[in-house]
């Protein structure tokens, strides 16, 4: 568990180096990434991998956008590099491996298990987004 | 796209026009502005490529944002965007050095032992120099293609040698190319109502991820693992 989250922290930031996050931003990306693999982590055995997927993009999202608030920045500083570790960039290239390799079965499993995760992931970010945007219309920090 | 269009309007606003209206794709702009004179001044700007730059759109973001609170004038917008413009300086071999410690990471997360986790690093390292080799010079496909290839192909050929999961190596290695966040990018803006950019982007997603496979599976069946 302590390893997994580790690795979460590592992608986020690194992937903050290959996004050109802004350099004094760069560790907290680190931490909303540890946060959501984390919260993927636990709940993947009780909630299942979509809603596990669902629930740590929302505290991903939510926690970027108070980041954002509280730093001044666009909220994607915070949440690109942090969704990384959830995004199925994976399922994604080996739904097209198995198409390729004309093993088409494994290829429409994968293909749908990817639409729902990327759903699940961009229905977090969303919902957490517009209600944010209502929350503080009058504001109009961050974005 | 919205965040685009957002900033336009907000800027166009600012600067005394009565009505603006933007509309932005991830592959072109459309802006027109009315002036109190009934005036309408309309531009098409094509976007022919883009690159991942977080550090370029916060800087915007904060001068859109200091042009609308009227503390910045027009020249000085215009020179620090312009000042943003040079300073788009040619990838340090560190941004690709860390980013090899995104495939680390994911092949750990993806199962990997050490071994793994260290070879998908250096390769994953490896692939981006590849691919910023190629940036500017060749479509987007072929850039994560050739990184798949090379990817696969020195994992392939380590695996000859020393026992490991080739498997899980080359998917760790290949993440740094991986189209996750433009295909959540696109069911966001899909769910947002942007259809067009919504589309635009699955369709970018879909190309990349083809391309990946395609790269990493003639590898794989040319050395017949």
């Amino acid at each position: 568990m302590a390893v997994q989250i580790s690795m979460g922290f590592v992608a986020a930031l690194t992937f903050g180096f290959i996004f050109r996050v802004p350099a004094d931003q760069r560790l907290r990306c680190g931490l909303v990434g540890a946060l959501g693999w984390g919260v993927f982590t636990a709940m993947k055995g009780s909630w299942g991998e979509v809603g596990a997927v669902f629930l740590a993009a929302t505290v991903v999202a939510v926690l970027s956008e108070l980041l954002a608030r509280w730093h001044h920045q666009p909220v994607i500083v915070f949440l690109t590099p942090g969704i990384i570790p959830l995004v199925p960039g994976s399922t994604a290239y080996l739904t097209m491996l198995a198409f390729v390799q004309q093993d088409y079965a494994e290829g429409v499993v994968l293909l749908v298990t990817t639409v729902f995760l990327a759903g699940a992931v961009a229905a977090g970010i969303i919902i957490t987004s517009s209600i944010f945007r209502n929350l503080f219309r009058a504001k109009h920090v961050g974005r | 796209m919205a965040r685009v269009e957002d900033t336009i309007e907000r800027m166009g606003c600012a600067a005394g026009f009565t009505q603006v209206e933007s509309y932005a794709t991830p592959t072109g702009l459309f802006i027109s502005l009315h002036d109190p004179a009934g005036r309408v001044y309309t531009r098409v700007k094509r976007i022919r490529e883009g690159r991942n730059d977080i550090a370029t759109i916060a800087a915007v973001n904060a001068l859109s944002r200091a042009f609308s609170a009227k503390q910045m004038g027009v020249d000085e917008v215009r020179s620090a965007l312009e000042g943003l413009q040079q300073d788009r300086a040619p990838d340090g071999l560190a941004r690709q050095l860390i980013g090899g410690g995104g495939a680390l990471a994911f092949a750990v997360m993806f199962g990997g032992g050490w071994r793994e986790a260290v070879l998908a690093g250096m390769v994953g390292a490896l692939v981006l120099m590849v691919v910023s080799r190629l940036e500017g010079r060749f479509p987007k496909v072929l850039q994560a293609a050739a990184g798949a290839m090379v990817a696969s192909a020195v994992i392939t050929g380590i695996s000859r040698i020393w026992e490991f999961n080739a498997n899980v190596t080359i998917l760790g290695a290949v993440m740094v190319l991986a189209p996750g966040m433009v295909m959540t990018t696109a069911i966001r803006d899909l769910l947002g109502g942007e259809l067009v950019s919504g589309l635009s982007r699955s369709a970018e997603a879909l190309v990349i991820a083809v391309a990946i496979a395609v790269g990493v599976a003639v590898v794989l069946s040319l050395g017949g693992v």
